[in-house]
């Protein structure tokens, strides 16, 4: 909320500036968020006047004026055709900032220095409205009262001598959404006294309830409606004060009668509506709900679609105005307007708000309304209207309000336990502080009687603005606020009982640690992607029923497509080796499924995606340039397990068109699946726009680290050296090699202890079918040095076994 | 007897000679330093030929021995002089061949790896709340309306809801706005003392601009006890900030509203970017504001069964994006999802 710093000065007197005054709200809630001196704006503007216009020698449409600025007389060149002599015009001097450049298409605002225009120099400008920004008009400079005195500043002259806090008001203080609220808050953290707006009204013999009759249909959403009747009023725009007080704090004028309402909406926080008298069928006003499908135009000239749980207020016959959100177009003020009936009613909260987001309307009285509005002070706020109305747009104030308030809101009486505010707080406060700092909230403390007090327990009395405070808990808060949280101790020791939950175990921080010596960069990604895009991988997506875009309608199925996409991004600026990983979740709508849910149909697992393309190294001068390709992929993975101590994996080659990936290979641990990895189908890579081989493995974090040991035991490393021995093997060229790996291990076991494989070799020197694996074997034992010949006898059976289960030869 | 001695001497002149000839002839051959090694073996080495004609000269006669020891020692000092004069030739042969290698030649370099700085940020909250005693307890991103807010204390048909744009799946069932729905789920599960942080991936329904995305990144605070006051949530907070932030910062704590802390506050610290003298970044406050936290309301304890009067705690909640985009002047929160390499590897 813009709030006035002279405005405030209405109902206190303030002794600190206006920036110990926004420190002072700040500390005490109600945080200014910004201070804006409105005559900042225009520093180094000045009133002027043109003393003689001249043609300008090399340009027909220009003029060279001599304009007296107060202290000098001054050369500017100026474009516009309704200048002349005279003229008192608005003038920009060198160093003024200009709020918006007429010739930039965008109007932005730019800093006027001297030029030279066509030859011709130029020492200042005269401004249209638009440059001064009052409004889109361009066509020529704005024209000043002949009264105006040359040389005062601009600010001074359009009385901009304020300063505007931005304040933010949490929604629990509708108390504070006006002048005079925090006024009242003012005075409770820097004291002072109060002023409260005059109400000084004259009213006729003619009874208000004989023009207008009120019925409250619905009583549990309209608790309170009062109005004023005043004849005879002359609509016209209201008095500069008005105005300039509604401008400084970002409302446009319209007229008395409206500005007057905002005015007081403004002043004390209540919101008012005025209605065209004459058009009030009837003359009765009724408070209903509105018809299902009812359509009604709002002020705004939009039609809107009611429906029954929204209250109306209704004359005999129709709707009028949407209850505590907005008017209508058929009772508006008009300039024509002669008889008004002001409203000043409350409306419950709930009510108002769940119209309000159905019809997606927020307006000044909405927001106060939903917040909760004091009822009581309905009376005061449509006289306080009344005598603003009465003398700045004349009529007669009928006698007395209509009102009608069958239940009126008593003021709160809690409970109050001091003691309890010391432990929530950790203070010592004792009772005399505490009833002092809340009195200044005007909470007093009731039962002042000693003896009938228990000791450490008072009653205190809430007033009915302070909708927000309903419990000892909300009291104790505003204990610790007007005592001051920077007054409360920050305790350096603290006491903490011990808690029993296991110790924290993530293996997810060790994987990234490995991944980024590993050369990975990490990356996060948004978990919002198109519906499209989040059906690639499963048709159980979770949608948003209200996205901010399409592109954002879906939560991700997968962490491929967000790789993609940043994988084409970096390629476009020219980073084309990339080594990637995500930790992240997938999200899924399933009924039916095996895994734990917390909300019921939603599974969320937790992924980790590593992707690769380009070179395998960065280039280098002595070595080649070697591309990636699958087995890197599957290399990393290899590397990964070890790196967690998984041992029992497998990688299945399984043919799937619904995978996102060709070469794709499911990941097992222990039998469970566990991911995938593969590269990048040519068609999808196609769609982002990829022209490299993209290698990915998307791997499901919770079946790894169910795998990853617990709890690690020691082996000693064996006392005795290791033998190895290489062997060729010549095998028919469809054979596996996983195939041979098994027959190797299962015969070498179990002294074998290593197996890599280091060539494989096609070519002249065997059959064109056939294929060569080369091997080393490492074999070990933890009890005896290896001799040569125990060696050879392993040897000798893996030959033979080899070479009887896979039709296999050695290549000597 | 005489004859015999002339015969020892005249041997070992002769083979003196030899030594000498052989040794001039060979060093001539040796041209790197392994031959050069060999040549040293063969003549000086303990067990060389030179050492063993001094072996020798016990058997010559007493009176002869001082020649023939004179003629042994200009022949060891004559081959030493070769031996050496080779091997500088050799070493400074050697060293302008080492001087040919470009040794400005780039050393062979593997990719260097990043942690988001996200990820970074999260991390080192987390170790400064793991040596407080804190646990981590996560909780889903999708979310039911009662944790997200019937639980936290936020009334139906509130404004308080709109603090928090929320996107909803079905009428109930929504992306949590806030990690603090874990607060209950913990709550629910466990009973006093709870201490734990909840870092969590939290969403808000609002247009992407260059200060706001549709998602972010929070860490959460709980810490339930009998005894637990705001002054001790001040002090916890204090040390985290002066670990996090640096011991000369100062700070200050400002009345504000959550509907599930009462009391509510947020923490500002001296702007890290000016110092506190003001810039645009603080608004010219000097100020930053870089948590929200408060005493857990009353009414939470109810919903979760915790005796209000028994018990009290704290929280607070920060968020990750914000503290890193602080850190390091970044001025767009959408880079931090671009993952543009060239940012990322500078971190």
């Amino acid at each position: 909320m813009r709030v006035s710093y002279n405005w405030l000065k209405k109902y206190i007197d303030i002794s600190v500036s206006a920036t110990e005054l926004a420190e002072s709200l700040t500390m005490a809630g109600l945080e200014v968020e910004n201070i804006d001196n409105l005559g900042d704006k225009y520093k180094q503007f000045v009133v002027g006047e043109v003393i003689r216009i001249s043609k300008h020698p090399n340009a027909d449409k220009l003029s060279v004026c001599n304009v007296n600025v107060g202290s000098e007389t001054i050369q500017i060149i100026c474009g516009a055709s309704n200048i002349e002599q005279k003229h008192k015009v608005p003038v920009a001097l060198p160093g003024a900032s200009i709020p918006h450049n007429q010739h930039d298409p965008e109007g932005k605002p730019f800093v006027l220095s001297n030029v030279k225009v066509r030859g011709v120099d130029s020492f200042g400008m005269i401004c249209s409205p638009y440059e001064l920004d009052f409004g889109d008009d361009k066509n020529g400079i704005m024209i000043l009262d002949d009264q105006a005195k040359v040389g005062t500043p601009l600010a001074e002259y359009f009385r901009l001598d304020d300063v505007v806090f931005d304040v933010s008001i949490t929604p629990n203080r509708p108390d504070a959404m006006s002048h005079f609220g925090i006024a009242r808050e003012i005075k409770a953290i820097l004291g002072g006294k109060l002023k409260i707006p005059s109400i000084k009204l004259i009213e006729s013999k003619s009874k208000t309830r004989d023009f207008i009759t009120i019925k409250i249909l619905d009583r549990i959403n309209c608790p309170r409606y009062t109005s004023r009747v005043i004849l005879g009023v002359t609509i016209k725009p209201s008095p500069q004060w008005i105005q300039d007080a509604l401008q400084h704090i970002g409302i446009r004028p319209i007229n008395n009668i409206v500005d007057i309402t905002n005015y007081v909406l403004m002043e004390i926080g209540h919101p008012l509506h005025a209605f065209d008298y004459d058009i009030i069928k009837g003359k009765t006003i009724i408070v209903k709900c509105a018809n299902e499908g009812e359509r009604f135009v709002t002020l705004d000239e939009k039609e809107r679609v009611l429906n029954k749980a929204m209250l109306m207020i209704c004359d005999g016959e129709r709707s009028i105005a949407i209850a505590g959100v907005m008017g209508g177009r058929n009772s508006e003020i008009s300039n024509s307007t002669k008889n008004i009936v002001i409203e000043s009613a409350y409306f419950r909260p709930q009510s108002v708000r769940r119209t309000s987001k159905t019809l997606g309307i927020t307006t000044e009285a909405s927001q106060r309304f939903e917040r909760g509005a004091d009822p009581n002070i309905t009376e005061w706020a449509v006289n306080r209207a009344a005598t603003l109305v009465q003398a700045y747009a004349g009529g007669e104030i009928l006698r007395g309000v209509a009102d009608i308030y069958p239940k009126k809101l008593k003021p709160l009486i809690l409970n109050f336990n001091t003691n309890r505010t010391n432990e929530i707080l950790g203070t010592n406060l004792k009772s005399k502080n505490i009833i002092q700092a809340l009195s200044k909230l005007e909470i007093k403390m009731i039962n002042s009687n000693r003896r009938k007090r228990s000791k450490d327990v008072i009653k205190f009395r809430v007033p009915t603005f302070r909708t927000d405070l309903t419990r000892e808990i909300d009291l104790i808060e505003e204990v610790g606020r007007i005592y001051g949280y920077d007054r409360i101790e920050a305790k350096e020791r603290v006491s903490i009982s011990l808690s029993n939950i296991p110790p924290y175990q993530d293996p997810t921080d060790l994987m990234g640690d490995w991944l980024i010596g590993r050369g990975y960069n990490e990356i996060i990604c948004n978990s919002l992607q198109e519906k499209k895009t989040a059906k690639l991988m499963s048709q159980h997506i979770v949608e948003i029923s209200n996205p901010v875009s399409q592109e954002m309608s879906a939560l991700r199925t997968s962490l491929i497509p967000g790789v993609l996409e940043v994988i084409r991004k970096n390629i476009f600026f020219g980073s084309k080796n990339l080594r990637l990983f995500e930790f992240g979740k997938v999200y899924f709508q399933q009924s039916n499924s095996r895994k734990t849910q917390i909300i019921e149909g939603y599974t969320e697992e937790d992924r980790l995606l590593l992707a690769l393309t380009g070179a395998l190294d960065p280039q280098s001068y002595d070595q080649k340039l070697r591309f990636l390709d699958i087995f890197d992929i599957k290399g990393e993975i290899q590397d990964l397990f070890k790196k967690i101590f998984l041992d029992k994996f497998k990688f299945i080659h399984y043919s799937t068109t619904n995978s996102l990936t060709q070469h794709h290979l499911l990941v097992h641990i222990n039998g469970e699946e566990a991911g995938y990895l593969g590269n990048v189908r040519k068609d999808i890579l196609k769609s982002y726009e990829i022209e490299q081989e993209v290698y990915i493995s998307e791997l499901f974090l919770d079946v790894l680290v169910r795998h990853v040991p617990k709890e690690k035991k020691y082996l000693t490393p064996p006392k005795y050296p290791s033998v190895t021995r290489d062997i060729a093997i010549v095998v028919n060229d469809s054979t596996r090699v996983e195939d041979i790996e098994n027959v190797i291990r299962s015969t070498g076991a179990p002294l074998l202890t290593k197996l890599e494989l280091f060539d494989v070799y096609r070519g002249n020197q065997i059959a064109p079918n056939e294929k060569s694996c080369a091997f080393t074997l490492e074999f070990s034992s933890p009890e005896q040095t290896l001799t040569q010949e125990m060696v050879d006898r392993i040897m000798d059976n893996i030959i033979e076994y080899v070479s009887r289960k896979l039709h296999a030869s050695i290549r000597r | 007897m005489v004859v015999q001695s002339h015969t020892e001497d005249v041997v070992m002149l002769n083979a003196i000679e030899t030594i000498k000839t052989s040794a001039l002839t060979e060093i001539s051959r040796v041209h790197d330093l392994s031959s050069l090694d060999e040549y040293r073996i063969k003549f000086l080495a303990r067990n060389g030929l030179i050492a063993k004609l001094f072996d020798d000269l016990r058997n010559i006669p007493s009176d002869q021995r001082p020649i023939i020891g004179k003629h042994l020692n200009d022949l060891r000092s004559q081959v030493q002089t070769l031996f050496d004069e080779c091997k500088a030739k050799l070493d400074s042969v050697l060293k302008s061949k080492e001087d040919v290698i470009d040794l400005t030649l780039p050393g062979r370099s593997h990719w260097v790896g990043s942690k988001h700085p996200l990820t970074q940020t999260l991390s080192e909250i987390k170790r400064i709340f793991f040596g407080m005693g804190f646990d981590v307890a996560t909780g889903p991103e999708i979310e039911d309306n009662y944790h997200n807010f019937d639980a936290l204390n936020f009334p139906p048909d509130h404004p308080a809801r709109d603090m928090q744009d929320t996107f909803f799946i079905t009428e109930d069932v929504l992306l949590r706005t806030h990690t603090s729905p874990v607060q209950i789920r913990v709550m629910e599960q466990q009973r006093p003392p709870v201490r734990v942080i909840v870092p969590g991936r939290v969403y808000r329904n609002e247009a992407i601009s260059a200060r706001s995305y549709c998602l972010f990144h929070q860490v959460e605070g709980l810490y339930v006890d009998t005894g637990v006051t705001f002054s001790e949530l001040k002090g916890t907070l204090v040390a985290f900030a002066k670990q996090f932030y640096g011991r000369q910062i100062k700070y200050r704590f400002r009345p504000s509203y959550f509907p599930f802390t009462e009391p509510s506050a947020e923490m500002d610290i001296t702007c890290i970017l000016c110092s506190g003298s003001g810039c645009r970044v603080c608004k010219f406050t000097g100020w930053l504001e870089i948590l929200g936290c408060g005493m857990v309301d009353p009414n939470v304890f109810e919903f979760v069964g915790y005796d209000p009067q028994k018990y009290t705690g704290y929280a607070f909640g920060m968020g990750i994006e914000r503290i890193t985009m602080l850190r390091y002047g970044i001025d767009d929160i959408r880079i931090l999802f671009v993952n543009d390499v060239r940012f990322l590897k500078q971190f």
